[in-house]
């Protein structure tokens, strides 16, 4: 709860004008019970004409409106400080995702985060809009009216300050017996609340299977047993809700009998005292109720500030960017003992190689050799923890990013494809504007135009979230015409491993050949022929470069390689 | 309101619960009202004669009535939140009587993986129909026309003002809100679900953002997005605020408007001043309880919304579906040109598929991702209504055939299992509710999960398992239905190719007079089925034995040559 109060408080101006309006809040109170008392007395007591009690109307109608636009300027503070704290919130968040150096490769996190920026940063709003204020009004308005008290009749006084402390003490301890009990039923109550869930995510199974009729029965009795376990839960907040009113109604009662001895036996106070004690009494025990309230709805937002910190702690790894620029002819790559470690994880290298302009270059490994972190390194997607990229001798760090991404083309396993149309996905390939000439020359040259043309709105179908899906060979073919568009002079390709169709096969690698004309292709392969037609393969294992070298070098000194072209050779020879 | 319909007869089912708790909230309203009237007389007649005998009433009625006012509170809690849950759960038993005709179906309509969660979340949201929509005003109303009955045989005005006061507070100024949000209520929706829709780009895109250099522009826009977004809600919460502001000032005014007019009438002689203060005091304690209203705007709205999305989806036709028993048998299957387009797409996802495949044979259909192999299961198993063309099982229509006789003679394995949360066994009694351990047991060891316990702990959707397990786990519960014809979408998928072959190898093994129909993208192992299915492009490309399609050079060809050529060191 810390953080948030932190965050809060950050907020300098708006927690002082949630001090001013709580002290005018305050101040409206005393005013409205003082003309309230006023008027009951003079009319009741000393017979006062009605005109007389005019102005006293007035003032009271003056505190009112006091009362309630202090009320209104503490709320509307409360929604502006959450909105200005949520505001920041995200846009930290935002920015500790572009950060992440595992954005790029982690795709399955991705969920989690989105989740994170929407509703992990909304539940914390309760504890800004509603709870923050009340603590202001909490720190402040009591001490006015307990003021005001005992300057009327310090009996009074003395008694709230004896039974006041019962009600937060009480409300801790039952508050912690409460959360005990609620931890234990959490999980309990976890399973009944998701069985509907797990029921109807599980409807096709059970149809298949023919087990629907007896599912009804199963709702109905989770349903039952789930209600009473948060009855249960809920039984012993209402309890301890019941005991506060009935320790604030008693401590009223107290005061009330003491306010009555001495109004009609001792007769040492006035009936306008009285009265006004009175009035005043309530409203500071309903303060203090109020904030027994609010507490719950900020406490809402405390396992969420939890999450949120979780991620804003994680570590930051921005990729460094220079200001020298790249001319559109192949660059000379060097990998000079790059690697790339991510906490205590995955580390890779240290990676030694040189790629020459022009030249073709093959990734290969096992799964989970780091051939792709290697790829993300190069295309300067992750930050190198070691060593560096030289591009012509220069250190990728001292490049603009501007001017390497421009030079760069990247084909993944899996391209991801915008909202938007075919053309708006394939352009994105250029940072330029494009004619949708070139834009359909490109989708020629990779294969898809032909496709596209046949679909009723041909360049101009929506594609990607909310519209229409293509298959994975599609996908591959937009990004290749996204490279077509682009050409760049350096292309990192992650070669599909299966599942495509022969066309898109055919076409990746007429593709490659025409783009390797003007371009360095660094592929991690997993075809036989791409390994054997480059010029340098850098043989991974465990994130550790055990061999770089052309087919017939790594044929002739390194038996790893050896065996398994052999193990193919054999399977292709079956 | 209409919306609410159905829910609100299904709320008023719990009758018991409801009375108890509207009438708790009424005595704790009455209570709350007599203790504060009480205090106000008893202190003004104190002030005009001194005895003892008021000060011992006045303890006695603050006790009393603080009391009653607590327990009632309590009862009223108690009652109203057990009626709002069993009303929940009868919800979702009756929303799941009228989901379950139209699954699985459905499904493959509602693109949406978050179809089922957005269900079990609106219905969730419907616990605040009783509490904060239906209930508060129910209560508010009993407790102010009775004390407003009461006042007025002090003064016929006064209780005229409290009157207005109520109207204005309970009904006029709630309503007004909440006929207001029901305007303005999407832009909060909507800038949310652009928010959601863009951050989802912006990670999952992540990296070709970068590489195409958009990854700067779109940052700012999410930052843009998130703002608006905000500014949405912001503005919701002030509108909020200054509802509750308007009915906070209304309620106080009128109490003003009481103290003024019986200033009034006490000043010219209609009204005994003794009941002044216990007037006054009324009208405070009375208006304490309009808290609950300033929420009312935003849950009937919510309510509202959710129940609508729910009646959507229960109002849809359930689909027509044929009488006809399958018996038991080994059956084959045919097609002809069968021709499937998902809903909203352009593209066939099937055309012009024709074949056969006889009783007791081994049938593989293989091809790229996309080519329609899926969908084709799907058909057969008719989850998807075939566009044109039939689909025949051992010579009867598939449409002809009641959808449950017909999967009651399959054994079906697919892409996504479900596993319930519960044990090994209670998920594999699905298939058969009286197979005996030692059943359960050996079909666990025929998919090699042996070493797992009947009892072991099975997590919502098989969490706790890996996608292997799982697969594996489906057969073994696939088997265990003892149907005859098996149709098992990509089941080995994430199995390693020694296991998938000792599995397929038992499987044929045990059962060598089923029919089996397998979809699968891996072209290894192929040589012993009887028949093969090459699908590209929602077409069938080819159709043979292995040693035919090899023979061929064509599709198959290729396509098992590129597997080889595929390096794994």
């Amino acid at each position: 709860m810390d953080n948030l109060k932190q965050l809060a408080f950050a907020k300098k101006g708006m927690v002082r004008l949630l001090m001013a309006a709580s002290v005018l809040k305050g101040l409206a109170m005393v005013g409205q019970a003082l003309f309230f008392v006023m008027v009951a007395d003079r009319v009741f007591l000393n017979g006062a004409s009605f005109r007389d009690i005019i102005p006293l109307l007035g003032g009271l109608l003056a505190a009112i409106l006091l009362r309630v636009s202090s009320g209104y300027a503490i709320g509307r503070t409360g929604r502006n400080l959450a909105a200005a704290v949520k505001k920041e919130l995200r846009s930290e968040l935002i920015a500790s995702f572009a950060d992440s150096p595992l954005l790029a490769s982690a795709r399955g996190q991705s969920g989690r985060k989105v989740s994170l920026l929407l509703d992990a940063v909304d539940e914390t709003d309760g504890f800004f809009s509603l709870y923050i204020p009340q603590l202001m009004q909490t720190y402040i308005i009591p001490f006015i009216l307990l003021a005001v008290i005992f300057f009327l009749h310090w009996p009074t006084g003395v008694i709230i300050l004896l039974t006041a402390p019962f009600i937060p003490l009480f409300m801790a301890i039952v508050g912690k017996r409460t959360k005990t009990k609620a931890d234990r039923q959490m999980e309990e109550l976890g399973h009944f609340s998701g069985n509907f869930l797990d029921v109807l995510q599980g409807l096709t199974t059970l149809k298949l299977y023919g087990r629907v009729r007896g599912q009804a029965e199963v709702i109905r009795t989770n349903s039952l047993n789930f209600r009473d376990a948060t009855m249960d839960v809920l039984k012993s907040a209402f309890l301890s809700s019941f005991a506060l009113e009935y320790i604030s109604m008693l401590s009223i009662g107290i005061i009330a009998l003491e306010i009555g001895m001495s109004l009609i036996a001792f007769e040492s106070i006035s009936f306008f005292t009285a009265f006004f004690v009175m009035v005043l009494v309530p409203e500071f025990f309903a303060l203090l109720k109020d904030f027994g309230s609010a507490f719950h709805s900020g406490r809402g937002g405390v396992a969420a500030s939890e999450q949120l910190a979780g991620q804003l702690r994680e570590e930051r790894q921005p990729v460094v960017w220079g200001r020298e620029t790249l001319s559109a002819v192949p660059p000379h790559l060097s990998l000079n003992g790059v690697g790339f470690r991510y906490g205590d994880g995955f580390a890779l290298g240290p990676v030694q190689a040189e790629i020459p302009p022009y030249s073709r270059a093959a990734i290969i490994g096992a799964s989970g050799s780091g051939k792709t972190t290697l790829l993300h390194l190069i295309a300067g997607l992750l930050p190198a923890s070691r060593g560096n990229v030289t591009v012509n001798s220069v250190p990728r760090e001292m490049i603009s990013e501007k001017s390497w991404f421009g030079q760069l083309g990247y084909i993944s396993q899996d391209p991801y494809l915008f909202a938007g149309t075919i053309e708006e996905n394939i352009a994105i390939g250029a940072d330029r504007e494009t004619s949708r000439k070139e834009v359909r020359e490109a989708a020629e040259k990779a294969g898809i135009a032909d496709m596209v043309l046949s679909l009723e709105h041909g360049f101009d179908t929506r594609i990607g979230e909310g519209g229409r899906g293509l298959s994975g060979g599609e996908k591959q073919r937009i990004a290749l015409a996204r490279a077509f568009l682009k050409k760049p002079s350096v292309i990192l390709f992650d070669e599909p491993t299966t599942g495509l169709d022969l066309k898109t096969e055919r076409i990746l690698q007429a593709s490659l050949d025409e783009l390797g004309k003007s371009a360095t292709i660094i592929t991690v392969a997993h075809r036989l022929h791409t390994i054997r037609q480059s010029d340098v393969i850098l043989y991974l294992d465990s994130g550790t470069l055990l061999a770089a070298g052309s087919h017939a070098s790594l044929m002739d000194t390194f038996k790893p390689y050896r065996e398994a072209i052999a193990v193919q050779q054999g399977d292709e020879a079956l | 309101m209409s919306e609410l319909k159905t829910m609100i007869s299904m709320t008023l089912r719990e009758r018991r619960d409801i009375t108890l708790a509207i009438l708790c909230g009424f005595l704790a309203g009455l209570a709350g009202v007599a203790l504060l009237a009480s205090s106000g007389y008893l202190i003004s007649q104190a002030a005009l004669a001194a005895q003892m005998v008021i000060l011992v009433a006045l303890g006695a009625c603050l006790k009393l009535f603080g009391l009653a006012a607590a327990v009632s509170r309590y009862g009223e809690r108690l009652f109203s939140h057990r009626a709002t849950f069993t009303m929940l759960g009868n919800l979702r038993v009756s929303f799941f009587g009228k989901l379950s005709p139209l699954a699985p179906r459905i499904f493959h309509e509602y693109r949406s993986g978050d179809l089922l969660s957005r269900i079990v979340g609106d219905v969730e949201s419907l616990q605040n129909l009783l509490l904060r929509v239906l209930y508060p005003p129910v209560v508010l109303l009993l407790v102010f026309t009775s004390t407003i009955f009461f006042t007025s045989f002090f003064s016929a005005a006064i209780a005229f003002v409290l009157l207005a006061g109520l109207l204005l507070t309970v009904v006029a100024v709630p309503g007004l809100f909440a006929w207001r949000k029901r305007k303005t209520k999407p832009a909060v929706r909507d800038s949310r679900a652009d928010l959601s829709a863009e951050a989802a780009e912006f990670l999952y895109g992540f990296r070709d953002l970068k590489i195409y250099q958009q990854a700067d522009a779109r940052k700012r826009q999410l930052q843009s997005f998130a703002e608006s977004y905000e500014e949405e809600k912001r503005k919701e919460g002030l509108q909020n605020t200054f509802m509750q502001s308007v009915n906070s000032f209304i309620a106080i005014l009128t109490t003003w408007t009481v103290l003024a007019l019986g200033a009034y009438f006490v000043a010219a002689g209609e009204l005994d001043g003794l009941y002044l203060a216990m007037l006054v005091m009324i009208s405070l304690a009375l208006f304490e309880n309009i808290a609950p209203m300033a929420v009312f705007p935003s849950h009937y709205e919510e309510s509202r919304q959710a129940a609508a999305r729910l009646n959507q989806i229960t109002e849809r036709p359930v689909p027509e579906t044929g009488s006809g028993q399958l018996p038991e048998g080994a059956w084959g299957l045919e097609a002809e040109t069968l021709a499937y387009t998902y809903p909203g797409e352009e593209r066939p996802a099937l055309r012009d598929v024709s074949f056969r495949i006889s009783p007791g044979t081994k049938t593989a259909v293989v091809g790229p991702s996309g080519s329609g192999k899926s969908t084709l299961l799907q058909v057969l198993l008719g989850i998807l209504p075939a566009d044109s063309g039939t689909a025949s099982i051992g010579g009867r229509k598939l449409n002809s055939l009641d959808p449950e006789s017909l999967w009651s003679r399959m054994n079906t394995v697919l892409q996504h299992n479900h596993f319930f949360y519960g044990t090994i066994r209670s998920n594999l009694l699905i298939a058969d509710e009286d197979a005996p351990d030692e059943a359960l047991q050996e079909a666990l060891e025929t998919v090699g999960l042996g070493a797992f316990s009947l009892s072991q702990e099975v997590g919502e959707k098989g969490g706790n398992l890996s996608g292997g397990e799982k697969q594996r786990l489906a057969i073994a519960r696939a088997m265990l239905k003892g149907a005859r014809l098996w149709l098992l979408d990509e089941p080995v998928s994430s199995v390693n190719a020694a296991t998938a072959r000792s599995i397929y190898a038992r499987l044929f093994r045990m059962r060598p007079d089923d029919t089996f129909v397998i979809v699968s993208h891996d072209l290894t192992g192929l040589e012993h089925m009887d028949q093969i299915i090459v699908m590209e492009n929602g077409r069938i490309a080819e159709n043979g034995s292995y040693a035919e399609l090899m023979e061929a050079h064509g599709y198959f060809y290729e396509l098992k040559q590129i597997e080889k050529s595929v390096f794994a060191s």
